[in-house]
Formats: structure tokens, sequence, C-alpha cells
């Protein structure tokens, strides 16, 4: 007997799924976990692929995956700690030198590298004078150097010549073309060369009192870089700086959190859409059994046996989707890899176990948690329905059932994000945020009913419909204004920000600094880039010198952390224990305005001074302050006539300290130029270059390429993962079409019976979901406006802009793109003739 | 296979007609052809002397909004518009003027000027008959398909919406066409038609003075220059 009943319910159960199958009536669902788990799948094991090579490519720019900075040699403790953990390690040492050829000496930076150095990044160097032919190489051998361009020119000298560096004497073995931790300051200061640290000792270069800094460079498995650091920091003194590429050390650590944060966010939205739409799509089928249900339980199948039928036949159609969502995530995954592949490389792409368990359990949760609710109150149909029917009570009641999903989603975002504070705040920020849209959404969607009774006929039906399915239009409204938000704060950010930084550089941004030109030869370089059409920002004198004294008040204080990669940080750390760049001009720059004060007069033969505002406010310097400068072994004090405000965002050249001429009558000095060259236009330069060897040419361009593939990589990603969400957001809008079928073939039967035309019809539909669409734009470009401002108040530090052509996008695109699905999704009903349609309804 | 045999049927201006027959009897497929609704394979239809057989689904669309009311025993409001825009719709439909007025005009007249905001869902069985018998006349239709108007209803309501309906039909002169297989709502038609396998026939009425005592002379003055021929000539009628 119990044989009997299991092979039936067993046999009913494969049947039922076979004609769901067939007749389509599981297709959303089955697309709907399908998308679930591919999505997950690709989004995690992509953006883990991303990830690393956002981490990968970035932890160049510190040669190393974590960076011990200090001023001291780090104690024994720490050496054993990290052996222990077994870290690739490698130690740089950097100090500033005289170095003497036969007969010319220069003063250096000495970059001193154990053999290991770089961890990451590539330190490239060429043999011979031809910088094309340069390869990754580690530290130079024991007894040579390797140096900047800059040096053999100054020095006149060449590779294979022997250079003098303390006591040791050494041979230079090739020209630095890259080094992969180059902080963007030392572009500014001396040339580099890099040495063997078993060559440090032989030099004795190391006195007591020798202003040293030690760069103790990690690599290793991440986790356990990270339990280091917890270990370490609070070890550290003042002098003392741990550093990882995200830690928001420099303007790009932060870009690379935020883009980071970005991209499990958007995956998140993923997520959290595609299990709207297995929630969607299951509440529909469990509507749709119900007669099925009630007409078995009126024959006479006990609760049990009916629970056993749905409940494999669930599970069938879980395992069917879980895998062919497996199937189509990783070929999305492969196609996502070969797709940025030119932009990216994509370290090896070997696959964790990560991403196939998370999309696994995903898909469970959403099969289960999503759709158990519905499912079990199908399985919990009266058979007195048959008689009854099939009135849905809707109880605004939450029950347990109701909040099942949502301590789903809490899970999925748990178990994504591996972050308890992060999925809390977001699932409830989600809540609130969605709670907030609703309102909006529903009001408009009342706004709009209101004027459509006024408007056209089919306006007037659409927003009838619109209002009428609110409730089911809000998660649309929702999802889509969150797509759509997120799609309009990337096109906006990254045109506003990203390429402001870097790609939308003004005409004329130079990507050339030429240091050290003596005053003779400044009307002969001047003359050869006004023959060449390069594009200069002038010659100014520069001296290097120090704020000694302010008001008499000496300024002995050093900032902490000294070195920053930024030299334009607003924030920066440059504190007055250093030398500055000083100069003088006659003018003011286009890039910069007074805020306070007065700028000079041509004819003012008074020394003065006017002080950058940022630096001014830090070291709480006013107008009328005296400040005293050294320069080398001079002294001289001016009082502040103006503060300006620099637009450092401009990238021209620009100072914090300016001086009228009159300050610098009488004290030597060479001049900088920053030169926008063109790429044809290099190779002259440089052959004219070469006839000066004191000058140095440093190229921003290399530099800027950097950051340049970074944004670009950054940029491409969140794209890339958008797309997805987008998708996302379409299927959970046809799953709420698809479920609003039947009440859209009984309207447009009863329209029809009563003499509305095709045209009409169509319209309203269109109409429908255009309003759809366009409100949900409207509310993104609100939203995206709102983040931008904080965005650019906070964290860029730029001024606020409105970007209403962007509103006009995201509505534009809002509306054409729900229009277009939601057609597309009604197509099938708006080309049934009105006979088939009126039949079917009467 | 045919639905329908041979049917030749002519509804006058004014008249009201019934269709009786058991189910499946191809009532409601004569409905819907008469109506505009479907196409017979063979025939011809007319209403006011425009051959809906001879045109396309718009230009049929056109036809009903002009001259044709609906009332459907699932009542078949739209139920995303308020009781009050149900009953305009077919005005709007078919261009008329102060299609407000009217409605709210009928509304009254059908006893719900309190309902005139509620949605079809907060309506009662009845309330949802009264709203779709009010926007069956909104446009003042020359003629009016009824199919089982009361059909859904228990025998209270259903006599009041009869009540309703004819009431309004002998006010307004409209020409009615019933679909019902309620003997007694049948009887209250000044005319009987049978469906039987496909078969019309005529069915002489035994009570027809009483009918003739409810009917006012009005309409046949307001109409008699008018008629509706409806008319399905030789050959078989199928379905598409």
């Amino acid at each position: 007997m119990s044989k009997l009943t299991s092979s039936t319910w067993f046999q009913q159960s494969i049947r039922l799924l076979h004609h769901e199958l067939r007749k389509g009536e599981l297709t959303i669902v089955f697309l709907a976990i399908v998308l679930a788990v591919a999505t997950v799948f690709s989004l995690t094991g992509f953006s883990d692929q991303v990830k690393q090579a956002l981490t990968t490519n970035s932890v160049n720019t510190l040669a190393a995956d974590r960076v011990l900075k200090t001023s001291t040699v780090i104690t024994d403790d720490i050496l054993a700690e990290t052996k222990r953990y077994g870290f690739n390690f490698a130690k740089k040492v950097q100090l500033k030198s005289m170095v003497f050829s036969t007969d010319n000496m220069l003063l250096t930076d000495l970059d001193i590298v154990t053999s290991d150095y770089p961890l990451r990044g590539d330190l490239l160097v060429s043999r011979t004078s031809d910088l094309q032919n340069a390869i990754s190489v580690k530290s130079p051998e024991v007894g040579e150097v390797w140096v900047d361009q800059a040096v053999l020119g100054r020095m006149e000298i060449n590779i294979g010549d022997k250079v003098d560096i303390g006591v040791a004497s050494f041979t230079i073995a090739g020209v630095i073309v890259n080094i992969p931790d180059r902080s963007f300051a030392s572009v500014f200061s001396n040339p580099t060369i890099i040495m063997n640290n078993d060559d440090l000792d032989k030099t004795e270069l190391i006195q007591p009192g020798s202003r040293i800094s030690y760069r103790y460079l990690f690599s290793g498995d991440n986790d356990d870089l990270i339990a280091f650091g917890e270990w370490i920091k609070p070890k550290l003194n003042e002098a003392q700086d741990w550093i990882d590429v995200k830690s928001s050390q420099s303007r790009i650590g932060r870009t690379l959190n935020t883009a980071e944060k970005f991209l499990s966010l958007a995956s998140m939205l993923g997520i959290v859409l595609a299990a709207i739409a297995v929630a969607v799509a299951s509440r529909r089928y469990g509507q749709r059994h119900k007669p099925t249900v009630a007409v078995f339980k009126a024959l006479g199948a006990t609760n049990k046996h009916i629970q056993k039928v749905y409940v494999l036949h669930w599970s069938l159609l879980s395992v069917i989707s879980i895998l062919t969502g497996l199937a189509v995530g990783y070929g999305l995954l492969q196609l996502g890899a070969y797709g940025i592949e030119k932009y990216l490389s994509l370290s090896s792409s070997t696959l964790t176990l990560r991403p196939f368990t998370i999309a696994v359990v995903t898909g469970l949760i959403c099969a289960i948690a999503f759709a158990i609710h519905p499912i079990s109150k199908l399985i919990a149909t009266s058979p007195i329905a048959v008689i009854k029917g099939f009135e849905e009570k809707s109880s605004s009641k939450l029950n347990i059932y109701q909040a099942i999903p949502l301590m789903a989603l809490f899970l999925l975002l748990y178990i994504f994000s591996n972050d308890l504070v992060m999925s809390a705040s977001l699932l409830f920020g989600g809540i609130v945020v969605s709670v907030i849209l609703l309102f909006i959404g529903k009001f408009l969607m009342g706004l709009g009913r209101t004027a459509g009774t006024k408007a056209g006929k089919s306006l007037h039906l659409a927003f009838a419909n619109l209002k009428r399915r609110a409730n089911e239009n809000s998660v649309q409204l929702v999802s889509f204004t969150l797509a759509i938000k997120l799609l309009l704060l990337i096109t906006v950010m990254k045109s506003s920000i990203l390429n402001e930084w870097q790609l939308q550089m003004p005409e004329g941004t130079p990507n050339h600094y030429l240091i050290n030109i003596t005053n003779d030869e400044v009307p002969k370089i001047a003359k050869f880039a006004e023959e060449n059409n390069i594009v200069t920002q002038g010659f100014f004198q520069v001296f290097r010198g120090r704020l000694s004294a302010i008001n008499g008040e000496a300024t002995i204080k050093v900032d902490k952390g000294s070195e920053n990669d930024d030299e334009q940080s607003s924030e920066g750390r440059r504190g007055v224990g250093r030398e500055l760049s000083l100069t003088w001009q006659e003018e003011l720059s286009p890039s910069t305005q007074v805020v306070q004060g007065q700028w000079w007069d041509v004819s003012d033969t008074n020394p003065q001074v006017s002080v950058e505002e940022s630096i001014a406010e830090k070291l709480d310097i006013h107008l009328g302050d005296q400040l005293t400068f050294t320069i080398g072994s001079d002294e001289f004090t001016v009082p502040v006539t103006s503060i300006r405000d620099v637009n450092w965002q401009s990238r021209q050249l620009n100072f914090y300290m300016i001086f009228n001429k009159a300050t610098f009558s009488d004290i030597d000095s060479t001049s900088l130029s920053a030169w926008r060259v063109a790429e044809e236009t290099k190779p002259l330069m440089f052959d004219f270059l070469s006839q000066y060897p004191s000058i140095s040419v440093i190229d921003i361009d290399a530099i800027m390429k950097q950051l340049t593939t970074m944004v670009d990589q950054m940029s491409i990603a969140i794209e890339l993962i958008l797309i997805l969400v987008v998708l996302a957001g379409s299927l959970v809008l046809i799953a709420q079409v698809q479920a609003s079928m039947e009440e859209r073939e009984r309207e447009l039967a009863i329209l029809r019976t009563l003499g509305a035309k095709g045209a009409l019809l169509r319209n309203s539909v269109l109409f429908e979901f255009v309003a759809l669409g366009a409100i949900a734009g409207l509310m993104a470009s609100i939203a995206m406006e709102i983040a931008v401002f904080f965005l650019q108040t906070q964290v860029f530090d730029m001024k606020f802009s409105l970007h209403l052509e962007f509103w006009l996008i995201g509505i534009t695109a809002g509306a054409a793109f729900v229009g277009f699905i939601g057609m597309l999704s009604c197509w099938r009903l708006l080309s049934l003739s009105s006979v088939t349609l009126i039949r079917r309804t009467m | 296979m045919s639905l329908l045999q041979p049917v030749n049927l002519q509804v006058n201006a004014g008249e009201t007609l019934a269709i009786v027959g058991s189910s499946g009897s191809g009532k409601t497929t004569l409905l819907s052809i008469l109506a505009g609704l479907d196409l017979p394979t063979t025939g011809e239809v007319y209403i006011k002397n425009q051959p809906l057989h001879q045109f396309n689904e718009e230009q049929r669309s056109e036809v009903r909004a002009k001259h044709v009311g609906f009332i459907f025993q699932q009542f078949l409001l739209i139920n995303s518009l308020t009781a009050l825009e149900n009953v305009m719709l077919p005005a709007e439909l078919a261009n008329i003027e102060d299609a407000k007025e009217k409605g709210v005009e009928l509304l009254k007249q059908v006893g719900l000027s309190d309902r005139l905001e509620h949605f079809p869902s907060q309506l009662s069985g009845g309330e949802q008959q009264r709203v779709a018998i009010a926007r069956a006349f909104i446009s003042q239709p020359d003629i009016l398909f009824a199919d089982e108007p009361t059909g859904n209803l228990d025998t209270k309501t259903g006599k009041y919406i009869a009540d309703l309906l004819f009431d309004l039909n002998t006010r307004l002169g409209t020409t009615l066409v019933l679909v019902t297989h309620d003997p007694k709502l049948a009887a209250r038609c000044k005319r009987q038609v049978r469906m039987d396998s496909g078969v019309l026939t005529e069915v002489v009425k035994e009570l027809k003075a009483e009918n003739d005592q409810e009917n006012s002379g009005e309409s046949h003055l307001e109409n008699q220059n008018e008629r509706n021929k409806l008319e399905l000539g030789e050959g078989q009628i199928c379905p598409n």
C-alpha cells in the first residue's frame, strides 16, 4: 500500500514537472533561479577575478602587498613575526647622498634594496642607452648600480662608468626606466640611484644623524597579511606607517577602496533582484496551481500527498535550474573574462570554490526561501475553494513566512559580503530606501493618474493601470531606480571626476616637467618650445627652501608620515619640516584665484609672499603674518599679502608659496617648466634636449598612464557588473508582467469589446511602461544627484554641480528601456486578435 | 464543425429580443457574431446598415464604440478604474462629450451615486452589474447585447438588475438582444428565439400581452424610423 502511494505521488510529481515545463508555465521560475545562480556565480567569480587583477595591478604602486615605513630599523620581534608567517620580504633603504664621478658630483636619492626587491610590479632597467630595451629585474648585483637617465646627463657619464658613493665605488650597469613604487612627489626631487643592500655597509653612508627612511616590503597570503597588520598596528609609533594599497593613504588607495565597495554593492543588488524575480514568479505559480490542488483535495488527496508531490516537483525544478544556472554563469564568466582580456590581465583566472558554493547556496535559498510562502499557501489550499472560489485574501500582517525571505536575504548578503555590519546595514538601509522610494513612486504614479485623467485616453488607461498595480510596480520601480541610479552615478562620476582627474585634461595639460634649466638656457629652450608648438606654462625659477619661522616662531614640528605619493593632496601631509619648491611670479596663474588680500603689483619692490589656501589653513597662517624662509644659507622674512585658492585638479604647475620677483632679486637658481608635448614631437624634444645634459625631463605620461589604466579597469568592471544588474532587473519586470498577464488579457478583451481600437490598446500598454521607466529614471536622477553631491563634496573635494543633462539621459533611458522590455513581454498579448482575446475571456 | 445552421434574423429598432436555449447550443456564438465581436465564416451581418462582415477589426471596433453596448454575465469591469471611470469608458472611446456628467447621472439612476470612486473589488456582485449596466447605456447605444446578465447573481439581485435593465431600456428606447436560459427573464422580452444545436426558431409568446403593458410607447416614437438590421444570410456559420 505504502509502495503504491509513494509511487503515485512520485509519478504525479514527475508528470506535473513534465507538463509544466512543456507548457512553459515554469519558465519564469526556472529562468529566475537560473538567473540568480548565473548572476551570483558569474558576478562573484568575475568580481573576484577583477578584484584580484585590480589589486595585483595597483600593488605595483607599493612594489609589495604591504609596506611598513619607518625611520629606524625595525625590532627583532617584528622580524620574527614576519618569519613566522612566511611572508616574502624585501627592504628598501632611502637616503640622500652625493655621488661623484671623475669630473662631477650630484645630489641623488639612493634606493638601497635587498635582492628580492620588488615583490610586486616591475623594476624596469635598460642595460644600454636605448631605453626601449628595458627589462624587468630585481636588485642590482653587488658592486653595480642602476641610475636615472638624469644622472648620466648631469654627470656626463655613461653606462659602464664608475661612480663613487660614500667611500665605495660602483659600476653603472643600467638606466632605470620604471621604479614600481616611485612616488609622485619624488619626480620633483633628485635623480635616483638603486644599489644592492649588501653594498650599503661598505659605503659607510649611515652615520648617526643621517636622515634615512626604511621601507619593509611584504607579500604573501592576504589573510595572513591582514592578521599581521592587526598585530603590528598597535606597536607603531608616530614615525611609522603600515601601508596597504587599500588603506586611505593616497587618492589611488581611496579610489580603489570605493571601487571594491561598489563592486560588492552592485553584485548584491544583482542577487536581491534575482531573488525578487523568484519570489514574484513563484507567487504566480502558487496562485495558478490553487485550482489543481483544490480539485486534487476535493477528490480525496491528503495534505501529505500534496506536500510530497509539490516538494518533489519543486526540488527537481530547483536542481535543474541551479545546474543550468551554473552552466550559464560559467559561460558568462568566460565571456566576461574574454571581454576584458585586453584591458585587464586576469591572473591565471583559476576559479576558486567560493563562487561555486555561493551560487549553489543562493540558488537553494532563492528556490526555497523565496518560494516557501506561496508554495505552503498552495499546499494549504482548502478543497472548499472548488466551490467558493479562490479569492486571494491579502493580509498586510507580517507573518513568519513573509519574514523568511528577509532572513534569507540577510543570509545571502552575509555569505556574499562576509561582512555582518555591511549586510545588516545594506538590508535595513535597503528596506528604508525602498520604502522611501515606494512612497515617492506611489505618489508619482498617483500624480500621473490625476494628470492622466485629464490627458488622452491611452494615457489615462496607462496611469490607471500603473496605479492599480502600484504595489507590484513599486518593486520594479525600486529595482529600476537603483539600477538606473548606479548607471547614472558611474557615468556622472566617470565624466566629472575620473576624467577630470586624468583623461579629459584640459588642452595643454603638461605631460613633461623640465627641471634644472639654467638662466642662460631658458631663452633657447623657450625658443625651441615655441618653434615646435609645444604648450608651456612659462618658466618658473625654483628655489628649494624651508619655511623656518612664522611670525618669528620657529617651525620645528615635522609631520608624521612625511611622504605622500600625491603631491597635490589638499590635506597634504607635507609639513614645514620639509623643503618646499618656491618661486616668484608676476601674474596670477589662470587656475588660481586670490581669496584673501591682494595680488601684488608688478612694480611693487617690497618682498612678499602669497600662500596657498589649504596649507595656510593647516599651518594657521593669516594675512599679514611674517614668514621666514631658508634657502641654503640665505634667510629672509616676507609678509603674507595674499592667500590663493588653487585648483589642483587643473594639473597646471602650481606652488604653495609664491613670491614677487623682488624677493629673489639676488638669489641664484635654476628654472622649471611644464610642457605639453605631442607624441610625435617627443623624439625631437629628447634630441634637442640632449644638448643640455643637465636638464632633467620627467615624463608624466608614464605616471598618468598607470592612473588611467587603473581607472579604466575599475569602470569596465563596474559597467560589466551593471549590465548583469540591468538584466536581473529586466527579468523582474518580465516576471511581474507575466504575473499580471491574466489581468491584462481580461482588460484588453473588455476594452476591445467596448470598441477600443488596437492603437489605443497598444499605446496604453506602451505608456504604462514608459511612464514606469520614466518615473524610475526621475527618481534615479534625484538619488544620483544626492549621491554625487556627497561624493563630490565629501570624497573628491570638488565643487558640487548639477547634472541636468544626466537627468534627461536617466529619464529617457529608463522610459525607453522599461518601455521596450514591457512591450516585448506584452507583445504576444497585444498581437492576439480581438476575437481570440474576447473568446478567451468570455 | 459548423456551430450554427443557416440563420436569418432581423431585429428592429427598439425591439427586445431574447435568445434562449440550453448550454452549448450556440447562443453566445450567435451573440458574438451579431455584436461584431466574431465573424461568420459565411453570411452577412449588418448593424445600422453597416456590413460588419466586410469590416476589419478596427472598423468593427468603431461600430461597437458608436452603436453597441454590452452587459456580461461576469460583469467584466476594469479593475484599475473606478466605478465612474468604468462607466465613462465607452463614452470616451466614442468621443462623447461630458462623459463625466453622463456617468454620474447614470450611476445615480442605478442607485450608486455614493459609489462613484469605488473600485470594482470594493463592490458587491449586484453593484458591479449595476455599474456594468450604467456603462452599457452611457454611449446611448442603438443596440444593447446582454449575455446572461443575471447569471452570476442571486434571484433577488437578479430580479433587481433585470428591472433596472428593462427600465433603462424602455426609457432610452434601446434595442435589446439578450442571451439567457432563464425563462422568466426571457419572458420579459417582446420577442424570443430559441437556439437548439445551431438551429434558430421563433418562439411564439404566450405572455406577450403582459409585456406589452410594461413597454411604454415612448421608445417606439423615437426609434420608429430606424431599423437595425441583423441578418445572417445563406450558409453556415463556423468559428474561425
